[in-house]
């Protein structure tokens, strides 16, 4: 118990008789980096903003470190929080968004100035003290903020889509830099997001969010590698899996084979330690980087747009019975836009969902 | 690049749609200030003309006691007004903001409400509330003072009284300029605030009322020029009295226009008002604004 950073059990939240967050249990150990990730209105800003203690908590229990904190003030949780917005007060200077919690503390002075020049040099803010938030480019805004947590030397540091406001190559350079700190500081962090990449970069563990249940947790490859059901396998990986209705036709020694609905005579083997009955409807994933060009029999997809990133490029078409796939492809100028290629998926590398999207193992 | 023909139409359809506003403007707002100007250095009466006496209106103002005596009442009126009532428009805003949705429309009209009202209307109210033997204020004032007071007529009581019912009448105004201040601080900065863990008083102090200055400034400055302006309560309720203790500038403005026919005069002491109002309020303003930077 001693390494705890967070701890929930059971926690619950609605909003009059709309239930947003329908029992979540989790555990982030102390100086673990946690990613809460899912789609828009799945639940995750309202998880962390209750861990942060700005939204009441319905039901459960909510552990920071050793203390309970569920009914807790935000001050006395021991968090600090960085907001989408970056919510810098606008009439203050850089100096004094930063110093904001020491002077409500009335802390001396020396002190103040000390933590404030030792967060703005952490940051390479040192330079802008004196400006006002709106004299700062987006990037700068963005380590204010952080900077302003990082004064307050809190347990856990809380992040909520801190980047979503910034420009393409800014995110990338921010995300690094967040990377950084965390190792620097190796405090607790939970960070909310929508991006699926952000999530697989900065996270030690990933919480997948969706319909106010945590879908799967865990480190960013193992979700990758094996997600527990359909949801978290399309949401975890770029661009996501493909999936294909699938009958079982047979099982065979180790697991079953299978033929894709409407797509005559393809069939795959399918390892499976609980192969499902013969004749069961099934899902079939398979991830874009998965599927490879092949002469032999194989998927027949008519490419109509090809994506050309350089040294990557996404093949995007349809089967014959319509259904739309992807595949990737290494290097460029495959020049496939309007041609139709067969494909084929590397063995062991096709996951299995029964009829409620649940895996099959 | 605009070529020269084109911007000329543009020109020329800009001046047709600001033509309605500039003939209007020209016609009722300029050119009888300039005859106010003008008027001032004469001794005209209210219609046709007078002399020209140069600045013997003025001269004749600065003797003039009763002036001295309006003036005072006027500035006395705008300290009973400009910051009480700008104090109880924030105390309501601040209340009414924490309210939800419908509750807070509705909240919001009903202090609303009396600025709907007529000036006539309003004074009727309250002249029948304050009503020295019927008034249903009476028991009130006679548990305050030990006796019931009729304050129109009261040297003590009449200013004061009238600006309650200024106040009253006014207010809903300001309390809707400043809850849209409010609505304007992003609510996370108030959740930063806390999660930092200032207290409420610590959250006003240093977010809500920094933030909000712009729009409290803007409230000050409109009431400052509103309330020297007084004139229809005044002329409504006690017509100057009791021994001009609520007489004011405008009140005697309209007296020499009006009844007296010094149309010269009159204008004479609109010029003095007029340049008042202008140098106080911009003064104020200016003031308000280096205080909100500091």
């Amino acid at each position: 118990m001693e390494d705890m950073g967070v701890h929930l059990q059971g926690v619950q939240k609605s909003f009059g008789p709309m239930k947003v967050i329908r029992g979540v249990d989790m555990e982030i150990r102390r100086g673990e980096f946690a990613v809460f990730v899912g789609p828009s209105g799945c639940g995750k800003s309202t998880l962390l903003r209750m861990v942060a203690g700005l939204e009441d908590t319905t039901d459960g229990k909510i552990h920071i470190g050793e203390r309970e904190v569920t009914d807790e003030d935000p001050a006395d949780r021991g968090v600090a929080m960085v907001f989408q917005s970056y919510a810098l007060y606008p009439h203050l200077s850089v100096f004094e968004n930063m110093a904001f919690s020491l002077r409500l503390a009335k802390r001396p002075k020396a002190e103040v100035t000390k933590k404030v020049q030792e967060a703005a040099a952490i940051l390479q803010l040192t330079d802008h003290l004196e400006k006002k938030p709106s004299q700062l480019s987006g990037g700068q805004r963005q380590r204010v903020a952080i900077g302003r947590a990082i004064v307050r030397a809190p347990e856990v540091f809380l992040f909520d889509e801190p980047l979503s406001n910034l420009d393409a190559e800014l995110r990338v350079q921010m995300r690094l830099e967040l990377a950084r700190l965390h190792k620097a500081l190796g405090a607790t962090m939970i960070y909310v997001t929508h991006d699926q990449v952000e999530a697989m970069t900065l996270a030690d563990k990933i919480f997948v969010l969706q319909g106010g249940y945590v879908q799967q947790s865990g480190a960013p490859l193992d979700l990758y590698d094996d997600p527990s059901n359909r949801f978290v396998a399309g949401f975890i990986g770029s661009p996501s899996m493909n999936f294909f209705a699938a009958t079982v036709t047979a099982r065979t020694a180790g697991g079953i084979t299978a033929q894709l609905d409407g797509q005559g005579d393809q069939s795959f083997d399918v390892a499976l330690e609980n192969p499902p009955a013969e004749g069961a409807k099934i899902t079939i994933g398979i991830r874009p980087e998965h599927l490879s060009l092949t002469d032999g029999p194989g998927l027949r997809v008519a490419v109509d747009v090809a994506e050309e990133l350089g040294g990557m490029s996404y093949q995007h078409g349809t089967l014959e019975g319509g259904e739309p796939v992807i595949f990737q492809q290494s290097g460029a100028r495959h020049d496939m836009g309007g041609t139709t290629q067969t494909v084929t998926p590397e063995g062991g590398r096709i996951f299995v969902f029964d009829e409620e999207d649940k895996r099959i193992r | 690049m605009l070529t020269p023909k084109r911007r000329r139409r543009e020109r020329r359809t800009a001046f047709l749609m600001i033509a309605p506003f500039l003939s209007i403007f020209i016609a009722f707002f300029l050119y009888p200030t300039f005859s106010v100007i003008a008027l001032s250095f004469t001794d005209a009466p209210l219609i046709g003309k007078g002399e020209w006496i140069g600045l013997g209106n003025y001269a004749k103002l600065l003797n003039d006691r009763l002036f001295y005596t309006s003036l005072w009442n006027n500035f006395y009126f705008v300290l009973l007004t400009v910051i009480p009532t700008t104090v109880i428009a924030l105390l309501i805003a601040l209340a009414v903001s924490k309210l939800k949705g419908r509750m807070q429309a509705l909240v919001l009209t009903l202090f609303f409400l009396p600025f709907v009202l007529p000036v006539s209307v309003v004074t009727m109210i309250w002249a029948w509330m304050l009503d020295f033997q019927f008034g249903i204020l009476q028991p009130v004032i006679a548990a305050i003072t030990g006796k019931p007071v009729p304050v129109f007529m009261n040297p003590y009581w009449v200013m004061p009284m009238i600006a309650v019912v200024t106040i009253w009448w006014t207010n809903g105004f300001n309390v809707l300029l400043l809850i849209a201040g409010l609505r304007n601080i992003p609510a996370d900065l108030y959740e930063a605030a806390a999660l930092d863990g200032a207290t409420a008083w610590q959250r006003f102090r240093r977010v809500t009322w920094p933030l909000l200055w712009p729009v409290i400034a803007l409230v000050l400055t409109l009431q400052l020029i509103l309330q020297l302006k007084i004139f229809d309560q005044v002329y409504l309720l006690s017509n100057g009295g009791p021994f001009n203790r609520s007489y004011v500038v405008l009140m005697q403005i309209y007296r020499e226009a009006f009844q007296l026919n010094h149309g010269g005069y009159a204008s004479a002491i609109a010029m003095v008002l007029f340049l008042f109002i202008v140098v106080l309020s911009v003064l104020q303003f200016q003031l308000l604004r280096m205080g909100g930077r500091k």
